[in-house]
């Protein structure tokens, strides 16, 4: 209860500081509009039909981009781990590709897809896939050798001991790659409507942008923020959820 | 048995951004025809520029050839020339000096339709150098050792402003031109991060309410009425549908025609698709929208674009232009 009552005195403070310095003259209000101002420009585009389509257009991005890269992800992961050699021998290839900044594809992806949602889904695949392949791997070899080797000795298969050894193990690390995955996809999904000009929030942003209008811009902004609190808030929540039964979860829950 | 219903709810909150719906959803292929209309594709970007295609759609000069608009907005405009060249769009919206840049570096583009002109009238054109109120500096020729903002190197903007140095006695050598984006140039003239700026609307509308002065007009020093921008397609387009770029070409200049004679039409449409506020909008000089474009300008930009070194080889205006 105090976390949250400390939360919000923090969110109103900084609001009250978003008010105030444009206020008091130390930026000027015609490029950083006050709080209040982008505030009623956010209600205009709360009214606006173009916001929820650029909104629809943005979460579907996310999600399609979001749910390719969890289950290639996965499976890429566990695969790699499964196969003996296989591990040793993408590891370095992995190190190289996974550093490289998704953004930088832009120009291959408008050279493929234009300015169309494929564009997207390719940055934020590219950019999410590598999270969850990295913590599912971490996962795997996290497994109990004594567990593993038990489950061997009573007779179980290869699949068997993926099902029951091997996922029950990875699967806190898999679910915080998919918490990770799930920001940076949208950080991804809106950059690339940006830059490219995919239809979507990021779109919207950079129209506003041109336009000079600039307190519509910042509530855009302020909405692509909102957007990455639900989503982080849901990710946590459907973690939980799914590691009810794990020590960490349960140990946090009788605190 | 947790577990799988665990990860239903995670597949069930993908669904559901997913049926949040796209507005892109069932957009025929492109350059499909069905029942007569054949669905193209534009490429542009949101600007004023581009009203008179707004407005020829929604008056119905397109539908009228048979054709139906797809505005593609691609940002920033890097997009629309290999955009075109790859065939995702049909036609694309383009400054003229980024054509020529394309047509000499053996893309295979061609433009087909005229966009918009200076006004050709100094101090009310739709472009301009500008500096802040209280700047020391009257003209373009003060500029040398100074910081000037152009939207893109190596571009028309670099063009024009040399040019405008140039005209004014100074060396263009001696201007310091630096990348910025045009929305973002009122704000560094004002903090004084830039000596000058060399931008279009809604900019130029933006700086002249803060008071800021023109010094120059920078296309018009490049030619009396300067063709700018135009629209275009891909040589392979345009020799498989020659129809359809006559059809693109006779709306085009109907809809030009329309956007000239109804100026306050044009203004209003440009509501639908930018979020340029109202205030500013009234203040905002548009571009001229003639029929045809004028070679003789495209010629001297070809020309001082040669000079300040932008092509690989002198593009061929003949095979370029309609």
């Amino acid at each position: 209860m105090r976390n949250v009552a400390l939360g919000a005195a923090g969110l109103a403070a900084f609001l009250a500081l978003g008010e105030a310095v444009p206020r008091l003259g130390l930026v000027k209000e015609a490029y950083f509009p006050p709080t209040s101002r982008i505030a009623s420009a956010l209600g205009d585009e709360l009214s606006d039909d173009a916001f929820w389509h650029a909104l629809g257009d943005t979460l579907t991005g996310w999600a399609l981009g979001l749910a390719i890269a969890v289950c290639a992800g996965v499976a890429a992961g566990v695969v790699v781990s499964v196969v003996p050699y296989l591990r040793a021998a993408t590891a370095s290839t992995i190190e190289f590709l996974r550093p490289i900044p998704s953004v930088a594809l832009i120009p291959l992806a408008v050279l493929l897809y234009g300015t169309e949602l494929r564009s997207v889904l390719l940055l934020v695949v590219y950019a999410s896939f590598w999270q969850v392949l990295i913590q599912t791997l971490y996962g795997v070899q996290d497994v109990d050798p004594v567990a593993e080797e038990t489950a061997r000795s009573y007779g179980l298969g290869t699949w068997a001991r993926v099902r029951h050894v091997l996922w029950p193990t990875a699967l806190p690390y898999v679910m915080t790659g998919v918490r990770l995955a799930a920001a940076v996809a949208l950080i991804l999904a809106i950059t690339a409507e940006l830059v490219i000009g995919a239809p979507g929030l990021g779109q919207q942003i950079a129209v506003a942008q041109t336009s000079q209008a600039v307190p519509e811009m910042y509530a855009l902004i302020v909405v692509a923020g909102l957007l990455g609190l639900i989503i982080n808030v849901g990710a946590r929540t459907v973690e939980r959820w799914a590691l009810a039964w794990h020590q960490s979860v349960r140990g946090e829950v009788a605190v | 048995m947790r577990r799988l219903s665990a990860g239903l709810a995670a597949g069930a909150l993908l669904l559901v951004g997913t049926a949040c719906g796209s507005s892109d959803g069932d957009s025929p292929d492109a350059g499909a025809s069905s029942d007569g209309v054949t669905t193209v594709k534009l490429g542009l970007i949101p600007i004023v520029d581009v009203a008179p295609l707004y407005l020829g759609q929604k008056k119905g000069f397109f539908e009228k050839q048979g054709l139906k608009l797809e505005f593609t907005s691609a940002q920033g405009g890097a997009a629309i020339v290999p955009g075109v060249a790859s065939g995702q769009f049909q036609f694309g919206f383009s400054n003229v000096t980024s054509l020529m840049v394309a047509q000499s570096n053996g893309v295979p583009v061609k433009a087909v339709a005229n966009g918009i002109a200076s006004t050709g009238v100094r101090g009310k054109d739709f472009n301009g150098l500008m500096v802040k109120k209280d700047s020391p500096v009257k003209s373009a020729k003060e500029l040398e050792g100074k910081k000037v903002a152009i939207n893109t190197l190596k571009n028309i903007n670099e063009t024009a402003v040399r040019q405008a140095v140039r005209e004014a006695g100074g060396d263009p050598d001696e201007v310091e031109l630096v990348e910025m984006a045009f929305d973002q140039m009122p704000a560094a003239l004002d903090q004084g991060q830039i000596d000058a700026a060399c931008v279009v609307e809604p900019a130029t509308a933006t700086i002249r309410s803060q008071g800021g002065r023109e010094i120059a007009s920078p296309l018009i020093d490049v030619a009396p009425e300067l063709t700018v921008a135009m629209y275009f397609t891909s040589t392979q387009y345009a020799q498989q549908h020659p129809d359809v770029v006559k059809k693109f070409q006779d709306a085009t200049a109907e809809s030009l025609a329309y956007a000239e004679a109804h100026p306050d039409e044009a203004r209003q449409i440009v509501t639908t698709y930018t979020k340029i506020p109202a205030s500013v909008l009234e203040q905002v000089v548009l571009p001229k929208w003639p029929a045809e474009a004028n070679r003789p300008s495209i010629e001297a930009l070809m020309k001082l674009g040669e000079e300040d070194g932008l092509f690989k080889k002198m593009p061929d205006l003949d095979a370029l232009l309609p």
